[in-house]
């Protein structure tokens, strides 16, 4: 990209030094300035990883000039004549945490040889797709990146959480019936604060989908049901006090496994209880138990709430020989799964036994999703009936299901008690784990209790990562939020810039569509 | 000197060339019952005075598969797949298959042994059944060949004259569907292909050409005739391949361009890329089945010189004009019935052939029903057909920008380009090209001999070479796909097996290519070979590294002989 030399100059003099209010009105002016093409091209340069730093800074100003003006949403289209099923297979043969890190290059080698092998590619029901990179607003949407976005999303991240954005806008499209994001790097565990990499992920790309698609097509009621065997702790947080979002997580028990959450009682935030629904499981569990949640609890729940979109964080470690978990899940059952729960969209998470389970697995979950015959897909030692479930695991599991199946009923007389409880502010106060960075998080956590929307939300985040700490303070304005939140909320972030505790202030905006991070240091704001 | 001969479905081209210089050219009529015929017809054209010494080289491309497979004159086989895990194999459409047991996985490690009982049964079914061939096709036979090698074996023993083809010496590439048809249609044509080549060398014996004689593949390459035997299936669209050769022959060096071929009732389009003709990302589509066979990215639209042109009343008093798909005979002003996009091109003088009076008449017609003004309709005409043709390249530029990436700087890497040139190849509607090239905002090209474009592309192509070559140092083992043999590491340099880098295997493939180039007769092109992937992946059990996957990819990509003198300015 050419940039003039007036131009360059006028982009140094909007970035540093200037105080948020008057970036706010340069922005205005270079809006009719820069051709929203233009801008455009340059945060596709802002991501390429080559780019060097003096470099980025001025990519990162000129993109606070290529905001695009509010668009009125698209409305998806009507589905019902689409007859494919989507397909992205991103398996970053390039990258990797470590080079014997369960989340490295070779993970999804044999599902690609399998799937190759099987010309899964070739069939008339399926419509491989290329992925692309998320743009940095789109991260922005959901995470307060510390120190920067692109700090937490490199360029694997961007493509991975691209891809789900590519499927999403095929499926409004109705170019696709359903679709299925073959990706990596996973994202479940990542939070709305993302100080480094947890239980192998940096950003959020169920989210990062939610956010994207309600902004862009106006869509609102969503359900996430995360399958992998870990809890889904990061969704979950995210979309903690949205009622909007259902997020339904069954995973092996938190007290005998990473991330050591996910228990009846995480029933989400005050004003959205019920609406984040934990099902741990005994270890052991084969097909049959995870097939009688699915029938007795998610899917009777998901046809209550009426979602306008199922997406599935479809983990696939619940494997009989996943190294990492301990449960008994077979491909056959895994398809049976995808099959009954028929999500909109699913989205590759865990799965870690990358030569025994992965190419079986994947086969049955495309054949699925496409409505094919997936009844000789098998693993080579997997013998029908070599796994049976406990009698004192099925009453476990009877147990909890009645307890979950109580508080969705009783879900709205739950917000209503709960929320007569609190004030004008709710607050928590939250440790957090990064076992892949070894940092540890101290949150304190506040919503707006307000009458006439889900409330904005701040955060106070503090990180010790050995002997270095940062704080940084972020505030979410819901998308649905009213104004009166709004302006709250803007006011809020405002003070805060000049508070001396914190080296990052964030202002997340959702209803405007505008992201804001400011480091307090340097004093330079950046608008995404 | 060097001879080419194209023969297409109308016509059949020959030039002869000499010195890098075209000679001589001819054109005769193809009679559809004996392609041997317009063959030797052609040779004889270009051939006729030039003593059978100076002949260098002669290379054809046909259509005889192509023809073979559209008129069902193809032999029955017998397919004996033996499937393992995965899709129901009671899904494929494929005629005349016995399914039996066994199964590899993907890293060739047995997982479910053969059944010999069921194995001699279902052999005996084929013998009684009247199959004098089968072809044995493994999933994952490319990885571990023992079941389809096992399988032979007890065909020899148990049905010796049937004439067997095994999966893994067909393709190494993934894809078991696509490997199973590649091996059907390679068994289906096989013996009548080398009937068609017995009798090409016959008729040159009898002319003492005892020059070498080469078959064009649809990649592109020139693959000597008697090697084309073991590969009757790659010679299929060989004539769109020789068209995009000629063009390339015909167009300056490293350009971007876009070969549009109008015929009759069709029109034939393919990309060169910066000097590169695109290959099509998988196999072609042959006979209703997708295949393994590497094939130029061709795409051909419903569109030509002799589509009838109708109009058509729509509600409201409007009314529409479309163009084709059919076609019904000559063009009007070519002795036809019916309005054509010939008689626009002749009504506004973009062409000389026809009779002018006749275009008059019959864009009169058209205008009249129309309701429009005769040289406004032709202009609508014209611009019409090459809209249409515009909008299908535009789509290959886009299918090819949108072409799936696993890797991370498969998804950085920009894929955009734009043709620099439209190049008209072949006899018809040279009219259109400007008009294309307008819509496309690139340079209008009508080369020299553009006539004769796909019979200079049969005399000039080079031979092409792929190899892919799968390196696994935990079993101790190598494989190329193009081969099939699978074969101990311990026969190669390679000193500690952990240790193995990557431009070690890099040289492993290229001294494989070498062997492979050398066997093939074509050692001169071995130079030109290139690396088209290679990756290496550790396999890890538990937390160590116990071994390694290497895959390297490498081919001699489509080109021009040396001999060929290129005219910078076409």
């Amino acid at each position: 990209m050419k940039l003039g030399l007036g131009r360059l100059r006028d982009v140094l003099k909007t970035g540093s030094g200037t105080t948020p209010s008057e970036g706010e009105k340069e922005q205005a002016e270079g809006q009719s300035k820069i051709e929203p093409e233009e801008a455009r091209k340059t945060k596709i340069e802002g991501t390429k990883p080559e780019t060097p730093n003096g470099n980025e800074e001025i990519i990162m100003e000129l993109k606070k000039t290529g905001l695009e003006p509010k668009k009125e949403p698209s409305l998806p289209a009507d589905r019902t004549g689409a007859e494919k099923t989507g397909l992205i297979f991103f398996p970053a043969f390039d990258w990797a945490i470590s080079p014997t890190h369960p989340e490295r290059e070779e993970r999804l080698l044999y599902t690609r040889d399998q799937i190759f092998e099987e010309g899964l590619m070739d069939l008339p029901e399926i419509a491989e797709y290329k992925p692309r990179l998320a743009e940095y607003r789109d991260i922005a949407r959901v995470h307060f990146c510390v120190p920067d976005i692109k700090a937490q999303a490199t360029t694997p991240h961007l493509i991975a959480a691209g891809s789900c954005l590519v499927l999403g806008d095929a499926l409004m499209k109705a170019e696709v019936k359903n679709a299925f994001a073959l990706i990596r790097p996973p994202g479940h565990h990542a939070m709305t604060v993302a100080h480094g990499n947890r239980g192998f992920c940096n950003i959020n790309n169920e989210a990062i989908l939610v956010e994207y698609l309600r902004k862009k097509y106006g869509i609102r009621r969503i359900a996430i049901v995360d399958t992998d065997v870990h809890h889904g702790d990061g969704t979950q947080e995210i979309f903690y006090n949205d009622p909007d979002v259902l997020f339904i997580s069954f995973h092996q028990d938190g007290r005998t496994l990473y991330p050591g959450s996910g228990f009846i009682n995480e029933l989400g935030g005050p004003k959205a209880l019920g609406r984040t629904i934990n099902i741990p499981l005994p270890p052991g569990t084969p097909d049959e138990g995870i097939l009688y949640v699915l029938d007795s609890l998610v899917l009777p729940i998901l046809k209550d709430f009426e979602p306008e979109l199922v997406l599935n964080s479809a983990g696939q470690d619940n494997h009989y020989t996943d190294p990492l978990a301990n449960m008994r899940f077979s491909a056959q059952g895994y398809a049976k799964l995808n099959e009954k729960l028929a999500p909109d969209m699913a989205v590759l998470e865990g799965g870690y036994a990358i030569q025994s389970a992965l190419p079986y697995v994947n086969t049955g979950i495309i054949l699925a999703m496409a409505g094919l015959d997936y009844s000789c897909v098998k693993e080579p030692d997997f013998k029908p009936g070599m796994f049976v479930q406990a009698a004192r695991d099925r009453k476990t599991l009877e147990e909890v299901v009645a307890a979950q199946l109580e508080n969705w009923k009783n879900r709205d007389r739950l917000v209503e008690a709960e929320v007569a409880k609190h004030g004008d502010f709710y607050r928590r106060k939250k440790q957090i784990f990064y076992d892949t960075d070894m940092i540890q998080e101290f949150q304190e956590e506040t919503i707006r209790m307000c009458p006439d929307c889900q409330g904005y939300k701040t955060i106070d985040s503090h990180a010790h990562r050995g002997v270095d700490d940062t704080r940084i303070f972020g505030i979410s304005v819901p998308i649905y939020a009213c104004e009166k939140c709004q302006a709250e909320a803007r006011e809020e972030y405002r003070k805060r810039l000049i508070h001396p505790g914190y080296e990052y202030v964030y202002l997340q905006d959702k209803k405007q569509d505008e992201y804001r991070a400011y480091n307090t240091r340097t004093k330079k704001e950046t608008v995404y | 000197m060097l001879i080419g001969i194209d023969v297409g479905g109308t016509t059949t081209d020959a030039v002869l060339i000499r010195n890098g210089e075209v000679c001589s050219t001819a054109k005769v009529s193809t009679e559809p019952g004996n392609l041997l015929n317009s063959l030797v017809e052609a040779l004889d054209a270009v051939s006729r005075d030039i003593p059978p010494e100076q002949l260098e080289r002669v290379v054809f491309s046909t259509t005889v598969i192509t023809n073979l497979i559209a008129e069902g004159k193809t032999d029955r086989v017998a397919l004996v797949l033996i499937p393992g895990p995965g899709v129901n194999p009671a899904s494929y459409t494929f005629p005349d298959s016995f399914c039996i047991k066994g199964a590899m996985d993907y890293r060739g490690r047995e997982i479910d042994p053969l059944d010999e009982v069921e194995i001699r049964k279902t052999v005996g079914l084929i013998r009684e059944s009247g199959f004098s061939r089968a072809a044995i096709i493994s999933k994952f036979g490319q990885r571990n060949s023992s079941h389809e090698l096992r399988v032979e074996e007890i065909f020899r023993e148990d049905h010796p004259g049937c004439k067997l083809e095994l999966g893994h010496k067909v393709s190494g590439k993934l894809n078991f569907p696509r490997r199973i048809a590649t091996a059907m249609l390679a068994s289906a044509t096989r013996e009548r292909y080398q009937e068609f080549v017995e009798k090409i060398k016959k008729a040159l014996d009898e002319r003492n050409i005892r020059a070498p004689v080469y078959i064009l593949k649809a990649d592109g390459g020139t693959l000597p005739v008697e090697k084309s035997i073991e590969f009757p299936v790659e010679t299929i669209f060989s004539g769109p391949a020789a068209s995009t050769v000629g063009a390339l022959a015909l167009t300056p060096e490293g350009q971007t361009s876009v070969i549009v071929d109008i015929g009759g009732t069709t029109t034939d389009l393919a990309l060169i890329l910066s000097g590169k003709p695109l290959l099509a990302s998988k196999g072609a589509k042959l006979g209703g089945f997708l295949t393994h066979v590497r094939a130029f990215a061709v795409r051909s639209i419903a569109v030509g010189g002799d589509s009838v042109i109708r109009v058509k009343d729509l509600s409201l008093g409007t009314k529409q004009m479309t163009v084709g798909p059919d076609r019904a005979g000559p063009a009007y002003c070519m002795g036809g019935k019916e309005t054509t996009p010939t008689d626009a091109l002749k009504f506004l003088g973009l062409i000389e052939v026809g009779n002018p009076e006749r275009a008059s008449e019959a864009i009169k017609v058209t205008a009249s029903e129309l309701g429009k003004s005769e040289t406004e309709t032709a202009s609508l005409i014209v611009d019409g057909v090459a809209q249409m043709i515009t909008d299908a390249v535009n789509e290959m530029f886009f299918e090819w920008e949108q072409e799936p990436a696993y890797r991370v700087w498969e998804v950085l890497q920009e894929k955009k380009a734009r043709p620099e040139n439209v190049v008209g190849i072949g006899g018809g509607a040279k009219g259109l090209i400007a008009e294309i090239a307008k819509k496309l905002n690139a340079n209008p090209v009508i080369p020299e001999y553009a006539e004769v474009g796909n019979a200079i592309g049969a005399a000039v192509a080079r031979p092409t070479l792929t190899l892919n070559l799968h390196i696994d140092t935990e079993q101790k083992m190598y494989s190329v796909a193009e081969e099939g043999e699978i074969v101990s590491l311990s026969t190669t340099k390679f000193g500690n097996l952990n240790k193995v880098r990557l431009d070690e295997a890099e040289a492993l493939a290229a001294e494989l290519l070498r062997k492979r180039a050398e066997d093939f007769g074509i050692s001169k092109y071995a130079d030109e070979a290139e690396i088209v992937n290679s990756e290496v992946f550790n396999v890890v059990n538990g937390w160590y590294t116990s071994g390694k996957l290497f895959d390297v990819s490498m081919q001699i990509p489509a080109g021009l002989i040396p001999e060929w003198k290129r005219r910078e300015k076409a």
